[in-house]
């Protein structure tokens, strides 16, 4: 195995750690607005971020938010297909999302600023498209 | 693919998921996989053509069972042990943690210390009837203060229980043998001091067990971001 492979071996372990951190944050910043059940999480986390997370996975962190009293569920049968369970924020949920927020722009900010120099013009361009 | 071998497919999946989220309390693991279950049906129905590669693939897609518990298990169950006040839930805990790291090690290191000093105490408040003369609190040569049993030899004597020699000696089993006498302090007031002693070790145990959990457990360290970042501290 090359250097260089490790290398990008490490750099793809760093990014899914990244990622895997981030995923609470991103969970509870989808239920900001509206009650959602795990497929349509799924689809709001899809469609708007890079996180790639296995499905499964939505659903222990969910346990988890609502074990940490950050989310509330509820059961519902709307009397067509099958029963889902919907997914809201509780107040110290959204506390908790703002304060993750407020220092995620400001670390990003911070980041931003130190990794300009690294990334060509077009680069930066192409990872922001 | 018929929706039988689909469905045969999907409850097997579904079984192998109950068995690796075990750790959970029954109603939350039940929830779990129901959950998932619907999230599985909807995905197949959503299929205009079923097959046996798109039903692995969804099932695929969900995740290994035992990977997707595997990354839960130790903060769940130190969740858990935050709640309770089970000696047995708090040693499975801090034996879970113990798989992680030193910080877990000596957590389970301190848990069975203490919970072993306190059935040690109650063994003897047990015992103390049936053996009056073997059970009880011995002072032995070099001050060493035992609770226990006697083996009651007078020569190579060995008792074996909680030992404490000032100033620095703390033993739970036994020393190496000694010469010399053994003198019983207590007699019947072994029951009251040691039911006393096996609370203290009991409740001391527990408290300093969630304490350790709250301090050092995974969870302290991942779940809120330190905030006393200040603009510009990363530069």
């Amino acid at each position: 195995m090359t250097l260089g492979k490790i290398a990008d071996d490490r750099a793809d372990h760093w990014g899914a750690q990244f990622r895997k951190g981030c995923l609470e944050m991103a969970i509870l910043a989808s239920l900001w607005k509206s009650r959602l059940y795990g497929l349509e999480i799924l689809r709001r986390l899809e469609r708007s971020s890079s996180l790639g997370l296995a499905e499964g996975t939505l659903y222990v962190i969910l346990n988890r938010l609502k074990a940490d009293g950050l989310v509330h569920s509820e059961w519902v049968d709307a009397g067509f297909g099958h029963p889902r369970k919907y997914y809201w924020l509780t107040t110290s949920g959204k506390d908790r999302l703002r304060t993750m927020a407020r220092f995620w722009v400001q670390f990003s900010g911070d980041l931003d600023a130190l990794l300009e120099p690294v990334l060509s013009g077009r680069e930066l361009a192409s990872v922001h498209r | 693919m018929s929706t039988d071998s689909a469905m045969a497919a999907v409850d097997e999946y579904l079984a192998r998921l109950r068995k690796a989220f075990d750790y959970l309390p029954s109603a939350d693991r039940d929830e779990m996989v129901e959950e998932v279950r619907s999230h599985v049906l909807e995905r197949i129905e959503a299929e205009p053509c079923l097959t046996e590669q798109l039903v692995n693939g969804i099932l695929r897609a969900v995740g290994d069972p035992e990977e997707l518990a595997s990354q839960d298990r130790t903060e769940a169950t130190l969740r858990r042990a935050l709640k309770t006040k089970s000696p047995w839930v708090l040693l499975r805990s801090t034996l879970t943690w113990a798989t992680t790291g030193i910080a877990g090690v000596i957590a389970l290191f301190v848990t069975l210390t203490g919970y072993g000093c306190a059935a040690v105490c109650y063994l003897s408040v047990f015992l103390k009837p049936f053996f009056p003369s073997r059970i009880g609190l011995w002072l032995r040569p070099e001050h060493t203060l035992t609770l226990g049993y006697w083996d009651g030899r007078f020569s190579g004597t060995q008792v074996y229980g909680i030992s404490v020699r000032p100033p620095a000696l703390f033993v739970l089993g036994t020393l190496s043998p000694t010469e010399g006498p053994v003198r019983e302090l207590l007699g019947r007031w072994l029951l009251p001091v040691g039911l006393l002693c096996g609370a203290l070790f009991a409740v001391g145990t527990t408290l300093l067990t969630r304490w350790l959990i709250r301090r050092f457990g995974p969870r302290k360290r991942s779940k809120s971001p330190r905030l006393e970042l200040t603009a510009g501290a990363v530069r």
